[in-house]
């Protein structure tokens, strides 16, 4: 009877290892298939109610945190708006010839979101408990008319990409999940690279492979490239606000070719964001 | 454990609550800039409380669970909390939990487990980016996290269950025989 029992469970034990492999070997890579659709279409309402219930209960929670954490950075904040006046300034005289230029060259003047793009606002409902998977889902799908590979960006600048649409929701890979690299270009210098991640510091992105030649200072702006060839495309539209560069040290420049970059948005704590749908794909 | 259907529909229930708080509240909270992960600390309390086929069984349905709300690729999830809860049953199999430290001390160490074993399920299908070592910081905060979230877990788990536990013991001594004529 104790046999059987032990033999009855080492079965059960297999089959569900089995299972797990099966389903990691069938399903990776593949995207969303039926079972994570209709899983995902019956929870995406609860998902989304709960979200909004537990909204000021996570606020309290994130109170916390932020409390502890303004201590450090009034300082280095305040130096920090001085440093954004004097650019405030020298930023007014350059939307005014960059207005000039763009009427010269007939280019459409929309501002942060490129034309042909028409944005679809999201709320982020769930996100990766583990530290090695930097995804969270939003409650706008394919019914929205979000597709896999569309940007997202929210009001401080890039935040990833679509990688899996189901009816009403979508996963949104984050620019700091390991699978993630965005060709990108440092204004005003010009130095392009692709900003890679670095996995488990969603405050510390790396552009790599810049040209050594063009030195790169701290403090200047990175955005998306957004570069076209024969036939293919970045998946990023052009000058959307990435980051900015927090460290570029010489060496680390001419030995490795790349510096680090501090995102603007706010990785950690995304609530609203928006998809940035249609665009010249395809 | 006693499993009967009305059994069988809280535990379904306390996984599928579990993986909602997780993805709706607690991934989605900072402490310290990490977010607390409880499913690891959920599937121990229930592999503690009902053995190692009850771990395993609740581990992979809600790794199941969580990778088909996160729309990612389906088994790696299940895997890892199938092994957290295999591990924290075969543990009630193995010794007598004589303290109450002993659960949330578990659940401390299967998360490190559960946060390790995700990273090895990662490293198995690829990472093509430099991992910080600030990976190392989150994993241990995460672990002591489960350590007090494991300890209110298990308590609320076992006065949940407690109709199925079949170790559970009395929860009122027995009154002293009366005797007649004393």
């Amino acid at each position: 009877m104790y046999r059987k029992q032990v033999r009855r469970r080492r079965a059960v034990l297999a089959l569900l290892i089995v299972g797990s492999f099966a389903l990691l070997t069938v399903t990776y890579g593949q995207g969303s298939d039926g079972m994570q659709r209709g899983v995902s279409a019956i929870f995406s309402p609860v998902q989304s109610v709960l979200d909004r219930a537990l909204k000021p209960a996570r606020d309290l929670v994130n109170w916390f945190d932020e409390t502890f954490d303004a201590k450090g950075r009034n300082a280095r904040l305040q130096s920090e708006l001085e440093e954004a006046r004097r650019q405030a300034v020298g930023a007014k005289a350059a939307l005014a010839e960059n207005a000039q230029l763009r009427k010269l060259v007939e280019l459409d003047e929309s501002g942060a979101i490129p034309s042909g793009y028409e944005p679809v606002s999201g709320r982020v409902i769930a996100r990766s408990p583990t530290v090695w998977f930097a995804d969270v889902v939003i409650d706008a799908g394919s019914g929205d008319g979000v597709e896999v590979g569309d940007p997202v960006v929210d009001g401080d600048g890039l935040v990833g990409s679509i990688a899996a649409v189901a009816g009403g929701s979508a996963k949104v890979t984050l620019i700091v999940d390991h699978s993630s690299a965005v060709s990108a270009k440092i204004v005003p210098n010009g130095a392009q690279g692709v900003l890679k991640p670095s996995v488990g510091d969603p405050g510390d992105l790396i552009l790599e492979y810049l040209n050594s030649e063009r030195r790169v200072g701290k403090g200047q702006s990175v955005v998306t490239s957004g570069w076209r060839g024969e036939g293919i495309e970045s998946s990023y539209p052009p000058n959307l606000p990435i980051g900015e560069v927090a460290e570029a040290s010489i060496v680390e420049q001419e030995a490795q070719a790349q510096v680090h970059v501090r995102p603007y948005a706010d990785l950690r704590d995304l609530d609203i964001v928006q998809v940035l749908t249609g665009g010249s794909r395809g | 454990m006693i499993l009967t259907p009305n059994i069988v529909a809280r535990l379904v229930a306390i996984i599928v609550a579990g993986v909602l708080l997780q993805l709706g509240f607690f991934s989605q909270v900072a402490l310290f800039h990490v977010s607390p992960d409880v499913l690891p600390a959920l599937v121990v309390a229930l592999g503690l409380l009902g053995g190692s086929m009850a771990g395993a069984v609740s581990g992979f349905s809600a790794g199941l669970l969580l990778d088909c709300l996160l729309i990612a690729p389906l088994g790696g999830g299940s895997l890892v909390l199938l092994a957290t809860g295999y591990l924290a049953g075969l543990f009630r199999e193995r010794f007598e939990i004589h303290s109450p430290l002993v659960p949330p001390l578990l659940c401390m160490v299967l998360t490190l487990f559960a946060e390790l074993g995700f990273g090895a399920v990662e490293l198995m299908l690829g990472i093509d980016a430099p991992v910080s070592t600030l990976v190392i910081r989150d994993i241990l905060l995460k672990s002591i996290f489960a350590f007090f979230a494991g300890w209110a877990i298990y308590v609320g788990l076992r006065r949940a269950l407690r109709p199925a536990l079949v170790e559970e013991p009395a929860l009122r001594r027995s009154r002293r025989p009366t005797v007649l004529g004393a």
